[in-house]
């Protein structure tokens, strides 16, 4: 399976991840979305909508550090075992974690059950949002591909 | 080929099943249960509120036993356990003999000593499908229902009821709604929610008596007060009780709940219990570890079981959204922080530098580290004048091998 790995020491704190991420989720951004294509959805992107929602934060320490707090896609996912819908699944072939909103009761257990602070809820509380690999791109996460100090990249596990 | 047995399906039961046969795919496993279909019992007020089918309300995939070839006996009750010569009585006299078997068989919605309540027909619980469907056939006939307990259950009860037009009246014996997770405010903001939405409360009274029909129906009931009021059918939602009555006919340690050691492992030889009836916790993600801990033992995994730490949970009414976790009724020699906003409500519980409580009404987005710092004891006195904004960033720490995080407390 493959994971992002995190050097929090690379990270500059520039937030372009975060970005990249929204711009992803968004619907101005094509199937395909290759970096130049996120670039100009980042502008399209209202970021004053509450619904405008990055799966990954950057926490500045204030002396200079930032801390990247990605979705892991855990060996032993806590946010996938605390739900009670079947929503959130171990996918054993990719290794990821993921999220089927149909499903979803909103209940937010995973919430709770993630001891990493990952899952987040929807404005209208009636979804959950975490990490989806960017499945929908065919180029992968986007926030990987936006990261200009290679803090964070896609590796095998 | 060993032969495994689950009495259950539930989070516990299915859990159980699901490692079972990651573990061991050429033994033969069978899962007896009461209920006809699998189904989430936390979200049997989205089925009774019509939102969801029963399809809708299954938590695994519709083909989960075909594909994972278990076989299901549905709709069966099972009487004993013949732990001598290994069987599991059930139905009309049918037996199945068993290697390593689970009891997984829940907890049941309990009814006080009030006069008329345990007998009247009228009179339902909300834990398991059949109760939803025996309610979905009574709100056919009348409108007007009557809630004995308003925590999660008698709540859940209600927003699926009050979707649908009908007229309810909440009893509640302790002063505020949901009494185990809220304090004052946030139970006052949900007891505002639900009554925008028609619902009336009857706080820090109880139901004491009943009027009934010529069928023993309850018509009316009669409340501490003295007060008379009438209702269609009763929803009792006052607590459950672990479900011991097989273990008890068959000669297993259960007094109030089926007694565990830390493998999940009963008195009986090769029979493990899991999830509610076990009395170690009443929550869908503990059910589901322990169910995963009995099937690891039974297959051969040394898997000591910790316990859980029961007092967490998560709510979601009308959009209202709360995390509760750790015990928010001892303040006594706590430092008690608060912190409101129109939109915002949270409360800290510190206790000799240690996050004791935590409540969260409003966005709980981020919130899970709350419940590792509480359960775990982890020190925050460094902390406390950031207590509602902690993340991961303030414990952080990264597995170089694998890539997930660890905790650097």
């Amino acid at each position: 399976m493959k994971r992002i790995f995190i050097d929090p020491a690379k990270c500059d704190g520039c937030k372009n991840c975060t970005l990249a991420c929204m711009a992803s989720h968004s619907d101005m951004t094509p199937r395909k979305g290759t970096l130049e294509e996120l670039r100009q959805a980042v502008y399209a992107l209202d970021l004053t909508d509450p619904a405008t929602q990055s799966r990954n934060r950057i926490i500045s320490d204030g002396k200079g550090g930032y801390k990247p707090i990605f979705c892991r896609h855990c060996d032993i996912p806590n946010c996938a075992a605390a739900c009670m819908s079947g929503a959130l699944e171990k996918n054993m072939e990719t290794g990821l974690v993921e999220y089927n909103s149909d499903k979803c009761a909103a209940c937010y257990m995973c919430v709770m059950n993630c001891r990493y602070g990952v899952p987040a809820i929807t404005p209208d509380r009636t979804r959950m949002v975490k990490c989806d690999f960017c499945q929908h791109l065919e180029e992968g996460p986007a926030c990987v591909r936006a990261c200009p100090k290679k803090a964070i990249e896609v590796r095998e596990v | 080929m060993e032969r495994f047995v689950i009495i259950g399906a539930g989070a516990a039961g299915i859990s159980a099943a699901q490692v079972l046969r990651e573990f061991r795919p050429n033994d033969i496993i069978t899962v007896i249960s009461i209920d006809e279909h699998i189904h989430s019992r936390c979200m049997l007020h989205k089925f009774l509120g019509h939102e969801r089918t029963i399809q809708g309300i299954n938590f695994v995939d519709p083909d989960f036993f075909e594909k994972k070839d278990i076989y299901h006996i549905p709709c069966q009750t099972v009487s004993k356990i013949d732990t001598e010569a290994k069987l599991v009585c059930y139905g009309e006299g049918y037996n199945i003999p068993y290697d390593k078997l689970l009891i997984a068989t829940g907890s049941g919605f309990f009814i006080p000593p009030i006069p008329h309540f345990r007998e009247a027909p009228n009179v339902f619980g909300f834990r398991d499908l059949s109760d939803a469907l025996k309610i979905d056939e009574a709100f056919g006939k009348g409108k007007r229902v009557f809630i004995v307990g308003s925590g999660l259950v008698g709540l859940d009860a209600a927003s699926a009821l009050c979707h649908r037009g009908a007229e309810i009246t909440i009893a509640e014996m302790a002063p505020r709604v949901m009494p185990l997770q809220t304090d004052d405010y946030a139970a006052s903001v949900y007891q505002k929610v639900f009554e925008d939405h028609g619902c009336r409360f009857l706080l820090g009274i109880g139901a004491s008596d009943a009027v009934v029909d010529g069928q023993g129906n309850i018509t009316e009931v009669i409340l501490s007060t003295g007060e008379h009021v009438p209702c269609d059918f009763i929803i009792m939602a006052a607590g459950v009780r672990p479900r011991i009555q097989i273990a008890q006919a068959s000669g297993i340690k259960a007094e109030r709940a089926i007694e565990v050691d830390d493998h999940l492992r009963t008195s009986a030889p090769d029979v493990y219990a899991a999830g509610d009836c076990t009395g170690l916790s009443g929550v869908w993600p503990d059910a589901m570890a322990q169910g995963k801990a009995a099937a690891e033992n039974m297959a051969g995994i040394d898997t000591p079981y910790e316990k859980p730490y029961p007092f967490k949970n998560t709510s979601n009414f009308f959009g209202v959204t709360m995390l509760s976790v750790g015990r928010m009724d001892l303040t006594e020699g706590a430092d008690v922080i608060v912190h409101k906003t129109p939109k915002e409500y949270k409360k800290a519980i510190i206790t000799n530098g240690k996050l004791t409580g935590y409540l969260s009404l409003g966005d709980i987005s981020n919130h899970g580290l709350y419940l590792h710092l509480i359960k775990n004891g982890i020190d925050v006195s460094d902390k406390k004048d950031k207590i509602f904004r902690l993340t991961f960033a303030d414990f952080y720490g990264i597995n170089e091998k694998n890539g997930e995080y660890v905790y650097t407390v």
